[in-house]
Order: structure tokens, then sequence, then C-alpha cells
């Protein structure tokens, strides 16, 4: 396993390299200038946008600027934001928490409702004649997988927030004031309810029908009618042998889902006004702000790779047979 | 002239109980309230990218900022200065030189004296450097500042300039403390993230992304102000969730610049709100024709989008009525210049056969032309008026490409490459025609953005604007202006196509709003009722 998990780790440079250099290259191509999006609706003169682009070191050629972004980048030095101004490894810092709550909420809800609307319409399934529940979770998840994100996201601020005042609509805090203690963290779960459920909903419909698929199969085999003929009670059938043969597939969609909802947080980020990295990646798009999205390109790669590596050494621990194969 | 004598006694003349006199002179005898009460909560639609006034004229930038910072005077509704951080001032007969008396006893946040040494520096090392309005003038002017003593700044202009003290304001000019930026890097100085003023807030916290919180400055010069506790700006990107969050009640305020026009008939119709709404810093909405291609090189040609666009449908179905019929070159925003003889309502009327006629005469054969129109399309309003010219156009048998791009795009194609046939825009005037609109019309070769990229080159032109953005009497430069106008309107490099009105809306539970010019501006008065 060691040399498994060194060996995956040494392939993962290349790639993070060519990332970055992909990225680099194609935002560089892009057109459309950083400096006139910075100074403004008013017109500046010519030296002044000069003397920008030299304190930016925009002024040199492409080439150029990319190796000096890679030995910064080794170095742990991610440049400076030109749209905010601030070196852009603080400003990542700044928002990643708030991301990371909404990413890893998002994918546990998922996870926990999916298997278990897995679990139910597996069984209900694999009963003749008492498949409404499956066709039920089965209708609702090719419904759920087929929504737009950031279309719900609006749907649900129109519906629950506007319309029925029952959540804010964006932020993840009251500006007014946190309170303390108990009271505010019910406050901040309030604000966590419908960006989790927007970012959440597609990947739990997966999940669900991930997991139907797997627990069918699972539940024809030998072993689990001849444990019900053991006289197994239900809850050892399905979760203690059924649901341990079936996690690999699981397990393997959640992890390999794991970017996408990093991904997909841009967008839900800027619906409800989340202050996360996936709004600074949206806004640093549209202003052009090339360092802070070759960070935040790179971030995302490197979650990915490391997702994929737990993925894989989670499926060798459930599953020995890869290990040994 | 001194204005600082009748000012006084106006101020006076309205000042009511604990309400301070301009001049700090009647501090000691209402004494200080000992805190500000409550919180407002405003909207901005994103962080700003500095809080140094003096490098950027982002709308949010100055919206947060101008709490915080303070210019040399502010400037009334009816466009009058009004003392701030200089009590009187005195200008030279010629309009070259203008003489500042400071403000006694003024601090900054971190508890300095304010000095003429601050004004001296703000004014030649950040603002005539790096402030992307007013540097180019500075520099145009070939201003000199000398600070005779602590209490006394002399500005001295190579040639006058009609709106000088219209930019001595916190948008144009904001006073910096010379302490933490001389010799560092403007740039990258840690008090743009920090900012330390002389104004009635302080910054106390930044949350990026989310909201940034300025506290009740206790030693503010102004008497018992500021009122307020703290204001709290809240970042709200989604354009769709501002009105509903004032509606609400967790915004306080939104200004028209945030606020989507769609959405202007909800807030006049909600009795919790108190909208200032009318032409108050003119800005107009316009079509500029690219006068080097082949088409729109000919005069019949613009002549005939003129007739052809129906400039109150814009008006209707763009802005919700919230804006006024384009009315000539610069508008009627500004109603001392705007020239009624020569104005598009009597030259330009809606009529699609004379349209047609002159497009004939143009040598276009209805139905064989297309030509392309490049626009912003962050901005709905652009999305909108292209959408009614193409309709308007093609009954006239004219078709438009519309080419909605990404801003630095557009940008690029627009002003750096000129590669357009159509465009829209629209220009915001500052305050004065001289500061706003002259970029649309002077002769520019350059690729800046937000210029004239029409390819418009008129000698005549060149020399009108020059004239009056110089000369002082009001009369002269209405009468320069008029002139213009008849030249603009006939020779049309620009269509005009409304002047924007602006709402700006406030809960009632606030008081004191808007005093200013600006809505940004003078939030020391702001009270809270509940």
């Amino acid at each position: 396993m060691p040399s498994f998990i060194l060996r995956r780790l040494l392939h993962a440079i290349p790639l993070l390299l060519a990332v970055v250099v992909l990225n680099f290259l194609l935002i560089a191509f892009t057109p459309g200038d950083p400096i006139t999006l910075l100074v403004g609706d008013f017109p500046a003169p010519p030296e002044y946008l000069e003397q920008m682009r030299r304190e930016f070191g925009l002024d040199q050629p492409i080439w150029v600027q990319l190796l000096r972004y890679l030995g910064k980048v080794v170095q742990g030095d991610f440049g400076y934001s030109f749209a905010n101004q601030q070196p852009v490894a603080t400003l990542i810092l700044e928002r990643l928490g708030a991301t990371l709550e909404l990413t890893l909420t998002a994918l546990a809800f998922a996870s926990v409702l999916g298997i278990a609307f897995g679990i139910v319409a597996a069984r209900s399934a694999s009963r003749p004649g008492r498949s409404l529940a499956d066709s039920a979770i089965q209708g609702a998840s090719s419904a759920g997988y087929a929504i737009p994100d950031f279309w719900l996201g609006q749907l649900l601020i129109l519906v629950f927030a506007i319309g029925l005042g029952w959540f804010p609509s964006q932020g993840n805090n009251p500006v007014r004031g946190v309170s303390p203690g108990w009271e505010g963290f019910v406050e901040h779960l309030r604000y966590l309810v419908l960006p989790a459920f927007a970012l959440s909903l597609r990947y739990l419909t997966l999940i669900t029908r991930i997991t139907r698929a797997a627990m069918l199969e699972v539940m024809g085999s030998d072993f689990i009618l001849a444990s019900r003929a053991r006289g197994a009670n239900e809850w050892t059938v399905v979760v203690v042998h059924a649901l341990r043969n079936a996690a690999a597939p699981v397990l393997t969609v959640i992890g390999y889902n794991v970017g996408f909802v990093l991904a997909g947080s841009a967008l839900i980020e800027a619906v409800f006004a989340w202050p996360g990295i996936g709004r600074l990646l949206y806004e640093s798009i549209s202003k052009r702000d090339y360092p802070v999205m070759l960070a935040i390109l790179l971030m995302v790669s490197a979650t990915v790779v490391i997702a994929n590596l737990l993925t894989d050494i989670l499926h060798r621990l459930i599953d020995p047979r890869i290990e040994r194969s | 002239m001194t204005h600082n004598n009748k000012l006084l006694l106006n101020r006076r003349r309205m000042s009511l109980g604990a309400l301070a006199l301009a001049g700090g002179l009647v501090t000691t005898r209402y004494g200080r309230a000992a805190t500000g009460k409550g919180t407002a909560v405003l909207g901005i639609d994103a962080d700003p990218p500095t809080l140094n006034l003096g490098t950027t004229t982002d709308f949010a930038a100055g919206d947060v900022s101008a709490k915080i910072l303070e210019g040399l005077v502010w400037l009334d509704p009816q466009y009058n200065p009004k003392p701030s951080l200089a009590t009187a001032w005195t200008v030279t007969p010629d309009g070259k030189t203008y003489r500042f008396t400071l403000r006694k006893g003024v601090k900054w946040h971190d508890g300095r004296d304010f000095t003429s040494a601050d004004v001296k520096f703000s004014l030649l090392e950040i603002i005539g450097k790096l402030h992307p309005r007013a540097a180019p003038v500075f520099k145009n002017l070939g201003i000199e500042v000398d600070a005779p003593d602590a209490g006394t700044v002399v500005v001295k202009l190579q040639k006058p300039y009609a709106p000088f003290l219209s930019q001595m304001t916190v948008f144009d000019a904001p006073i910096l403390p010379r302490h933490l930026y001389e010799g560092s890097n403007v740039g990258a100085n840690p008090a743009n993230q920090k900012p330390i003023g002389t104004g009635p807030f302080k910054l106390a916290e930044w949350k990026r992304g989310a909201s940034i919180k300025l506290v009740r400055n206790d030693q503010y010069w102004d008497g018992d102000k500021p009122f307020l506790e703290s204001i709290i700006f809240q970042v709200i990107p989604q354009a769709a969730n501002r009105v509903p969050a004032l509606q609400a009640g967790e915004i306080d305020e939104l200004l028209d610049f945030y606020t989507p026009k769609p959405e202007v008939p909800r807030i006049l119709a909600d009795k919790s709100l108190a909208p200032r709404r009318g032409v108050n810093i003119p800005a107009v909405y316009f079509m500029m024709f690219n006068t080097q291609s082949p088409l729109f090189a000919k005069k019949d040609a613009r002549h005939a989008l003129a007739f052809a666009i129906d400039r109150q449908r814009l008006v209707k179905q763009v802005m919700n009525g919230i804006a006024r019929p384009g009315a000539g070159a610069f508008g009627d925003g500004f109603k001392w210049l705007f020239n009624e003889d020569v104005g598009y309502a009597k030259k330009f009327p809606l009529d699609a056969a004379r349209a047609k006629a002159l497009l004939a005469k143009a040598g276009v054969t209805p139905g064989t032309t297309t030509v392309r129109m490049p626009f912003d399309v962050s901005r709905a309003q652009m999305r909108a008026q292209s959408q009614i010219i193409q309709d308007n156009l093609r009954q006239i048998g004219l078709e438009v490409k519309l080419e909605p791009l990404e801003r630095s795009v557009y940008y690029d194609r627009v002003f750096a490459k000129k590669d357009f046939d159509l465009t829209l825009g629209s220009y915001f005037s500052a305050g004065d025609p001289a500061i706003g609109y002259t970029r649309l019309y002077n002769t520019y070769t350059g690729t800046a953005p937000n210029t004239n990229a029409s390819g418009y080159a008129n000698a005549k032109v060149d020399e009108l604007l020059s004239q009056a953005a110089t000369a002082t009497e009001r009369d002269t430069r209405a009468r320069l202006y008029k002139e213009l106008q008849v030249i603009l309107n006939e020779d049309l490099p620009t269509l005009v196509l409304f002047d924007e009105e602006t709402v700006d809306t406030a809960t009632k539970k606030l008081t004191g709003m808007f005093p200013a010019l600006d809505a940004r501006d003078q939030w020391a008065g702001v009270k809270r009722l509940d």
C-alpha cells in the first residue's frame, strides 16, 4: 500500500504541472485586459496603464510570465490579485472555510440520503409487486438529476426565502451581528440549508441511482439468499451483507464527484452570495483576475487528485481483491 | 469670491438643536454625544477592489470610502460646493488660483493631526498621478500645490477650469494621510485595505465577499455627528436579490447603481421605503457610430438611424419609464446647457419613412445590409436596448447583428480595435459635462475604454469643448455648449438614446438621507429612528 500511495503521488506532479501550464495559456490567450477593467469607467492615461502593467508583470512576454509564475507557485506564492489588491493566498484562505463547509455539507447530505434512498428503492424493486417506492424514487431522481443547480437555487430563494420567508436568501451569517453560542449556530444553519440543498440535489440523485443499481445486483446473490436462509434479520442482510458488498461503486461515485461539487459551488455561491472560493472564482473570471483564477483552478485540480487517491485507497480497504490483483 | 460667510449664514439658519455648524464652531457649546445610535445596513454589489479612493472610481469603493475619507468640499444637490476639510476658499478673478483655508483640530483616525501637508501630498502624489478621472485633468491643468502654513493650501492652475471645485470632493480628490503613504508603493500600501481617514466612520472589519463594517469615529470634528453607531455594507452579488433584501428589511439602503430597473416599480409602490427619484448626477446612454465604417461614414445613414430609433420605447421598455428620451448631444440632464432649438425632438422625430429615404440616399438597398453592434453583455440595459434597436432598424430594412461580449472583450473590440459599426454605451457626467461628457466627442486616437471610439474628429468641436471647460462664467459655458449641440446634433457621431433618472432608496427608518448630490456622500447626519 505505501508504495502504491507514493507512486500515485508522483504521478500527480506532472498532472498538476500540466494543469497549471494549460490553464495559464488558456487564460493568456483569452481576449480582454485586466488593467482596463481595473481602472474603472473613466479613460485612464496610457502611461498610467503602462505603469500598472509593469507593476503586475503583464508587460513581459507570455513565456516569461509563465516561468515566473511557476517559480513562485513552487515556493507556495500564488501571486497578487489585481482586482482585490491582496495576495492570492490570503484571499483564498479567508474564503476556504466557507466553501469547505458548504461542499462537505452538500456531499454528506447527498451521500447519506442518496444511499438511504438507493437502499429503499432497491429493496422495493427486488420484491415483485411492491415497487411503488422504487418508481417514486426513480422518477424523482431522474427529475432531480436533470435540474440545473443554479436554477434550482434561484427557485429555492423565490419560494423559501422571498415567498415563505423561512430561510435567508443570501450570505452565510446575519450581517448585523452573529448571536453568541447555540443561538448563533442555529442562525448560521438556517443560512446553510438552501445553498447546501441546491448544491447536493444532483449528487443525491446520482448516488441514489448508483446505490440502487449496486444493491439490486448484490441482493440477487447467493450469499444474500444464504444469509436469509440462516435466519438473519433484515437489517443484517441489507446493511451488513448487501451494503458492504455494494459499497465499492457507490464510494467511487462519491469520490469522483468531489471535484464536481467543488466546481458546482462556484455558481451556487454566486446565487446565494455565499462568501467562498467558488464565488471568488466566478468574480475573478469576469474581472480577468488571472492569479486568482489560476490558483483556484490549481486547488480544485489538486483536490480532485487527492480525492481520487483517497477513493482508491478506500476501495482497496473495502475490497481486498483489488490489491491482490 | 468668498463662499464662506454666506454659507455659514445659510447653515446657521437651517441648523436645529444639536445639529452642529460648519467649522466645528459650536462643538464645545453642544458637547459630544457619548455614542451614536443604531446601525444602517447598505447593499453593495461586490467587494471594492481597494478603499483608497485616490486610485479608483469603482462605485462600491466610493460608497464605502466616502464614509471614511473626506474631500476639501462636498456638493449639495444644486452642485454648490460646501465646506468639508476646507472651511473657506477664495478664487482669483482669472480663475487660476484657489486658496483653501483648512478646518482646524481635525484628527486622522489613528490620532495624528490633519494638516495642509496631507492635502498637498494627496493632490500631487496620489490624485495627480493615480486617480483615473482626476489625474489626466490635473496633468492637463499643470497644477501646483503650495502649503504656506499648516492651515492653508494654495492650488495654482496653468489655465482656468470650470469644474475644479466640483472635483475637490471625496470622490475625485480624497485627502489621504501623508504619514502612511509617503515613500511607499501606493498601489500595495496596506492602508488601501485598512484606510485611515478623517471622516465620520472608521473601518472596523472587512469580511471579504460578505460584509464591511464601519463604526462611529468618536473624534469626528462635526459636533454630535455622526449619529449612527455603525454602518454595515452587505455584499449582494445577485442583482435579483437586492430589492427583495431591501423590502424584507435585511438592508436599509440600496442605491440606484445597484438596483435592477425592472424592480423599480416595486420600490416605488412600497410604503416602507423612501426613494429619491430624479436626474441627480446626469448620465447619458447612447449609441455610437463608427464614422470610419463604410456605411456610417455617411451622415445620411447616421441621420436615418436617428429617425428610426424609438427613444420613447427604449425609455418605457428598457428603463421602466425611469429615464428621459435622448434630447441632444449632451442629453437634457444639465438644464442650463440644453439647446432645445436643435434638440432631437425637433430634428429627429420618430419617422420610419424619412429614415428609409435617408438610408436609400446613403446607398442602402433594404434587406441587403447587415451592421454589427457589439455591446457589454453584463449590463442588462444594453441587452434590452440592443433588441429594440434591432427591431427598429429591421423595419427600415437594415439588419443588425447583435454581438453581446464580455466586458473586457467588448473594451478590446470597440475601444482598442475599433472593430464595430454601432455600439452601445453610457457615460456618467460626474457632475459636470466637462468632466464626464467631453470624452464622448473630443478627438481621440488611443485605445483606452470609455472614450470617443467613433473616429469623429472635429477641430472646432475640440476647441469649443476646451473653451467650455475653462470658461468660469456659467452663461459663457452655456453658450459654448449650446453652440456645440448645433454642430454635434447635425454631425451626429453619437446618438444619445436617453438620460438616466435615478432612484436611490432607503427605508423610512433612516432620516437625514441623501443631503448631497452624490447619494454615497455625507452620512454623518443620518439618524436611525427605531
